[in-house]
């Protein structure tokens, strides 16, 4: 950790409801503070003063602090309730990137553990200390300064890669929607996205959950991946926002409208899309209009959820039931908890739910990244990567033997621990919707799962319906069909070299995708020693500038070091800087200073790299 | 929403200034926490209670932590911008939008300014400054805070208004027959007369200066004079408005107008608002800008025949009564930051203003400082006991006779001439010369003086931009580039370019040696985000900019210049480049500008 330059010099969430009277000493309300090597009288001094100053100023404004800053740090701040986050970082930081590392980190806890207040009741604070401190250095680690800035995902470096392996990557996925059950995936290659179907920040989500399986296999002496096979197949559950279900349930072609429609409270709008998968970047027209076979009907039928009424949400609601089979109303604006007639209600289910969930898990309730099932993949026939020709193996779960099938399993119980009796519990309490009641104004959390299935450095995760794990049918189906495929494309990865480090050319450039939020760039992405980059320097003002500035389209900024140029539309943005060849020049205007030829030089460039700057 | 504090660090409130709305804010919450039955607390006490526990927290996360805050944002963008100057926090909120980090930081220092111009050297002792800015008597402190306050409000006027306060430049008014007539006006009969006088009782002029609203026609400064800082000349042009408000957004008079004046009909005068006097004035009788001015029809002669006193007189302000200004004096030995100096200001005619700055010997200096305000205050009693009778002034050169000879001058040069002069500052056929160019500024920030075009937005004016809400819109979009392009520079970005909507804009900063060779680019120090604001008036950024960039220039005289443009975005960056090359050589040549 210490290796890494540390992007966040303090994060801590302070309780204001465990100190209300005179008496109480700030340390109660501490629930996590980051460096936990802070002495403890820092720790008071900082949760007390920045938590203070953020009520007194709250109060003369009516609003919740946002930021706070001081000369040498500068804080991200979330006020819910008696909640009070912040996160310091370097005042060298953009504010906005600040305010984004903060959104991302309590958006990571309430996906994982659900309502903070919730987990809070139900976990003690070392053990939620233990999952902020993950999801921090989860998000601090490996990525590069410029990724940071704009926060994106972390790709495999598509220039690398036979085009035909992303189309087989999002094959998979669609494969995988056959399972009515299944809401939308992502395959990951080493901790890299290789094709998702998801938005950005839920695939962001779902990342770390991956590589912290991946960490642990990658250990030798991990504490779960002792025998050769390790646990291939592993779930968890996950809470999602009404927006990002919705977003998932809506069919593609309303996708667009219901991203704009329900956009995430303090997200800048962002146009997201399905699938960020060759098959889309093909023919983006007619792929998105085609609803394609994993839109069945079906498949919106499976999610109560959605059903029209808020009635239908407490009443049983049979897997089978057929809802309004077209659209299940995705762009409903209410939440079913947003009147406090039913939040009792829910809040007790919500309770009950929980302690469902922790009763059944492996790992006895304080881990909920817990393997539940335990099928595996032996080998992969003639690596060719093509689905007739692989050999399945897959234990069943529920036995727990060693015994392995050859060719397909007949599976009769449920798998693992879902079982008959979960599913069960499913009907009683259908709606496995939880409310997050830390700010009546947010939606409610809704529990998901979470299925992710490893063949060594790859993994295909999927969100799917709770009830998918008892369902063995599906989840046979879904394993034994996407298997062979799988093994393939891991070994074709694997053999991918890492692409010859860019060669220091003529130019730097880096280019977001907006929509997808991935970046592109040849400026060498190892972490550290990146800020002081003049490229990087520029790139981060001009892309804060950006952000405040909608009407602005493009920009060159000069200092006596560099000259930068910078364009953007709305769904991406684009840095340039052209290497050497700059002469003398005084900054006085001149038409045929080099600085105002960025402009054409990129767009002539970048062509190259699939940047089309027309 | 807004409000400006400054504390002490008891969180004692030593000056707060508040708008209407910040006002009932204060006054509802506090208002919903007091109990049933006890009436409103005094606005004071509220404001200081409500602030206490900020300010409080300030110093402790100094004491303990060796970091200060700098800035709150809240979710509804309300921000709040605090900065310490020794012993004094000062606290600076905006919640309607109108003002950004930027714009409340330079207010903070801009009010420090000010405070530092009429204090002088009180203000670098932390108790004596407390003691200036709250009097115990509550009366004198109303006062006194009414005066602060209406100076704030005139500065956040003329920066929301005037390019000049925009860019923290002064404006000259190019008119150079007019000009030299009124130099040679200052010199000859006013300051040479003036400093021969036996009566002067020692006070020196020092620097004559005709502003037109805020701009310069003329400026004469007597041989031993020290140059006058840009940062005093700005100050001292805010404290002339606020006493003489020239409400320049309606009173410029429209082609008609001129037209009617020239003519035989009848003239028309101006009187001027009646301002809030120094001692009386309240924040709420304040004129209210753009409220129509009073016309006066009569017969210019016979007006002239009589005492121009009388008319002039009518606002209450006595302009014989000199305000005590503190201001930089450089001398061989170094440079003296607020050095004590009397200021007169007349107004000559509507918008018009005569301003004397005069200086006690400076021998004096070395003494203490509170001999000199000793001596100044007898001097000051001295010069309006001489007032009091006429026979006392018999002989004797008074701010009265000075007065009724520049009205004689004023009325010498014809009226017609000299309400021309406050069109357009730049006469420049620009639309045609430059096909496309749309606003620039051009700033000399080696002499502190800058070029634009003006950007009437009144529905009887029109400038070359049109008028009414197109000029609007362009204002606000040259406000906002030159915000922006201060924030590049600031990360040491001395050229911008920028499309925005329809519009192409262009920021370049370069230095020049004196013959007009063109310097070579060099660093430009990269600041932090709460450094002071970049300008001129509050804090001299450029001054500290030359003295870094002249470290590789020994022995040459280097001098700075900015110019920003707004363009139409459809012209080729091609010709935008060559006007913005053809701008920067011909906007300073000699030939164009007497004055340079």
């Amino acid at each position: 950790m210490s290796e890494l330059i540390r992007r966040c010099n303090y994060f801590f969430l302070y309780d204001g409801s465990k100190v209300k009277g005179e008496g109480d000493p700030t340390r109660e309300g501490i629930c996590y503070f980051y460096p936990e090597e802070t002495p403890l009288d820092k720790q008071d001094l900082l949760c007390g003063q920045l938590a203070g100053v953020g009520r007194c100023v709250s109060e003369l404004s009516s609003s919740p602090v946002r930021v706070l800053r001081l000369s040498r740090n500068k804080y991200a701040i979330r006020m819910r309730d008696d909640f009070f986050w912040a996160l310091g970082c370097s005042v060298e930081v953009p504010t906005i990137s600040v305010c984004e590392l903060l959104d991302q980190l309590i958006d990571l806890f309430c996906f994982y553990n659900g309502s903070v207040r919730q987990s809070y009741q139900l976990n003690s604070r070392e053990t939620l200390a233990a999952r902020w401190a993950q999801y921090l250095s989860h998000l601090q680690s490996g990525s590069s300064e410029l990724h940071r800035i704009f926060s994106c995902l972390r790709t495999i470096d598509s220039t690398n890669v036979d085009p035909l392996l992303l189309l087989k990557a999002a094959l998979i996925l669609q494969a995988c929607q056959r399972c009515p059950l299944v809401l939308a995936g992502c395959i990951l290659f080493r901790g890299r996205v290789v094709s998702t179907q998801m938005s950005p920040e839920l695939t962001m989500k779902v990342m770390v959950h991956e590589s912290e399986t991946y960490t642990k296999a990658q250990k030798p002496n991990g504490p779960s991946t002792s025998s050769s096979f390790g646990a291939a197949v592993s779930s968890t559950t996950v809470f999602l926002t009404m927006s990002e279900l919705q977003y998932l349930q809506s069919t593609p072609v309303d996708k667009d409208f219901s991203s704009h429609s329900t956009p995430r409270k303090d997200a800048p709008l962002k146009k997201t899309r399905l699938s960020r998968t060759l098959s889309d970047m093909a023919s983006t027209e007619s792929d998105s209009s085609d609803p394609g076979p994993s839109q069945s009907p079906q498949k919106v039928s499976c999610s109560p959820c959605l059903s029209e009424s808020d009635n239908s949400v407490f009443s049983p609601s049979p897997l089978q039931s057929t809802a309004d089979p077209v659209n299940p109303s995705p762009q409903s604006p209410e939440p079913p908890f947003s009147n406090g007639k039913h939040s009792r209600e829910a809040e007790d289910e919500v309770l009950e739910e929980s302690y469902y969930q922790s009763f059944h898990s492996n790992g006895g309730g304080d881990s909920q990244i817990h393997s539940k099932g335990d099928g595996s993949v032996s080998h992969l026939n003639g690596g060719g990567g093509d689905a007739c020709g692989t050999v399945f193996d897959f234990r069943g779960v529920e036995s727990g033997s060693e015994k392995t099938h050859d060719d397909k399993v007949v599976g009769d119980g449920g798998v693992g621990c879902g079982s008959a009796q979960g599913h069960k519990e499913e009907v009683r309490h259908p709606p496995p919707c939880s409310g997050s009641f830390d700010n009546p104004e947010e939606s409610p959390l809704i529990p998901m799962t979470l299925y992710l299935h490893r063949v060594k450095g790859l993994v295909l995760a999927l969100l799917v319906e709770p009830h998918f794990l008892s369902d063995t049918a599906s989840m046979e189906e879904v394993y034994h069909s996407s298997l062979a495929s799988l093994n393939g494309l891991e070994a074709h990865l694997r053999t991918i070299s890492p692409g010859a480090p860019g060669a220091p050319g003529a130019y730097i450039f880096a280019h977001f995708d907006c929509t997808q939020s991935t970046l592109t760039t040849n400026l060498s992405g190892r972490p550290g020693g990146a800020p002081e980059h003049p490229f990087v320097r520029a790139t981060s003002l001009l892309h804060s500038h950006f952000c405040n500035t909608e009407t602005l389209q493009e920009a060159i900024i000069r200092s006596a070091g560099a000259a930068v140029y910078g364009t953007r539309s709305v769904a991406q943005e684009t840095y340039f800087q052209q290497h050497g060849g700059s002469p003398r020049n005084s900054g006085i205007p001149n038409h045929q200073d080099s600085a105002f030829s960025l402009p054409s030089k990129a767009r002539h460039r970048l062509l190259k790299h699939g940047v089309n700057l027309l | 929403m807004k409000c400006l504090l400054i504390a002490s660090e008891s969180a004692e409130v030593l000056f707060h200034w508040t708008d209407l709305e910040f006002q009932q804010n204060i006054q509802e919450q506090y208002g919903a926490s007091q109990e049933e039955g006890q009436g409103l607390p005094a606005f004071e006490d509220s404001i200081s209670t409500l602030f206490a526990p900020i300010i409080i927290s300030c110093s402790t996360m100094v004491d303990r932590l060796g970091d200060s805050y700098t800035s709150f944002t809240t979710e509804n963008n309300h921000i709040y911008i605090l900065h310490q100057f020794d012993e004094c926090l000062y606290i600076a909120v905006n919640g309607d939008g109108e003002e950004g980090e930027d714009d409340l930081r330079r207010k903070i220092y801009v009010m420090k300014k000010m405070i530092e111009v009429l204090f002088g050297m009180v203000t670098l002792s932390g108790k004596l400054l407390r003691k200036e800015l709250r009097p115990q008597d509550t009366e004198q402190r109303a006062r006194l805070w009414k005066h602060l306050q209406s100076l704030l409000e005139t500065y956040s006027h003329l920066r929301e208004n005037d390019q000049s306060f925009l860019v923290e430049a002064v404006e000259r008014l190019i008119h150079p027959t007019l000009c030299e007539q009124c130099i040679e006006f200052l010199e000859r009969r006013l300051v040479q007369q003036l400093n021969s006088s036996v009566e002067r009782a020692g006070e020196e002029v020092l620097h004559a200066f005709i502003l037109v609203h805020t701009k310069l026609l003329a400026f004469y400064s007597s041989r031993n004079a020290s140059t006058l800082a840009t940062s005093d000349l700005l100050a001292l042009i805010i404290m002339a408005q606020n006493m003489y408000p020239s409400n320049v957004d309606v009173d410029d008079p429209g082609p008609e107008d001129v037209e009617s004046t020239s003519g035989s009909g009848p003239e028309s005068f101006y009187t001027p608002e009646p301002s809030p006097t120094d001692r009386d004035s309240s924040g709420s009788d304040k004129p209210v800008r753009g409220s129509t001015p009073v016309f006066e029809f009569m017969d210019p002669d016979i007006q002239m025949a009589e005492d121009s006193l009388q008319t002039l007189e009518v606002p209450p302000p006595d302009p014989s009564t000199p305000r005590r200004v503190f201001l930089e004096v450089s001398s061989k030995d170094g440079i003296y930051p607020m050095m004590p100096h009397s200021m007169y200001c007349l107004p000559l005619w509507p918008g018009i203003t005569l301003v004397l700055l005069t200086k006690i010997p400076t021998n004096a200096v070395a003494t203490s400082v509170y001999k000199f305000l000793e001596a100044f205050a007898k001097l000051e009693k001295r010069l309006s006991e001489g007032q009091e009778g006429s026979a006392a002034t018999r002989g004797q050169l008074t701010i009265h006779d000075i007065r009724g000879k520049l009205d004689k001058f004023i009325k010498a040069l014809g009226p017609s001439e000299l309400q021309c002069i406050d069109l357009d500052p730049v006469n420049l056929t620009y639309l045609e010369d430059f096909p496309g160019l749309i606003h620039f500024i051009c700033v000399d920030r080696s002499t502190g003086q800058m070029i634009a075009p003006s950007l009437n937005i009144t529905e009887r004016t029109t400038s070359e931009l049109g008028k009414g809400p197109l000029a609007q819109f362009i204002k606000s979009k040259v406000w906002s580039l030159v915000s922006t392009t201060r924030r590049f520079l600031q990360k040491g970005y001395s050229t911008v370019t920028l499309r925005d909507g329809d519009f192409y804009f262009c920021y370049f900063l370069w230095f020049e040696n004196e013959t007009g060779y063109k310097l070579e680019a060099g660093d430009i120090p990269i600041l932090p985000d709460d450094s002071a604001p970049i300008g001129m008036l509050a804090w001299d950024y450029y001054r500290k900019l030359l003295r870094y960039y002249s470290k590789n220039h020994q022995g040459e005289v280097v001098k700075c210049y900015e110019l920003l443009t707004v363009h139409l975005g459809v012209i080729p960056t091609e010709i935008i480049l060559q006007h913005c090359r053809q701008l920067a050589s011909k906007l300073w040549e000699p030939s164009r500008n007497p004055l340079l």
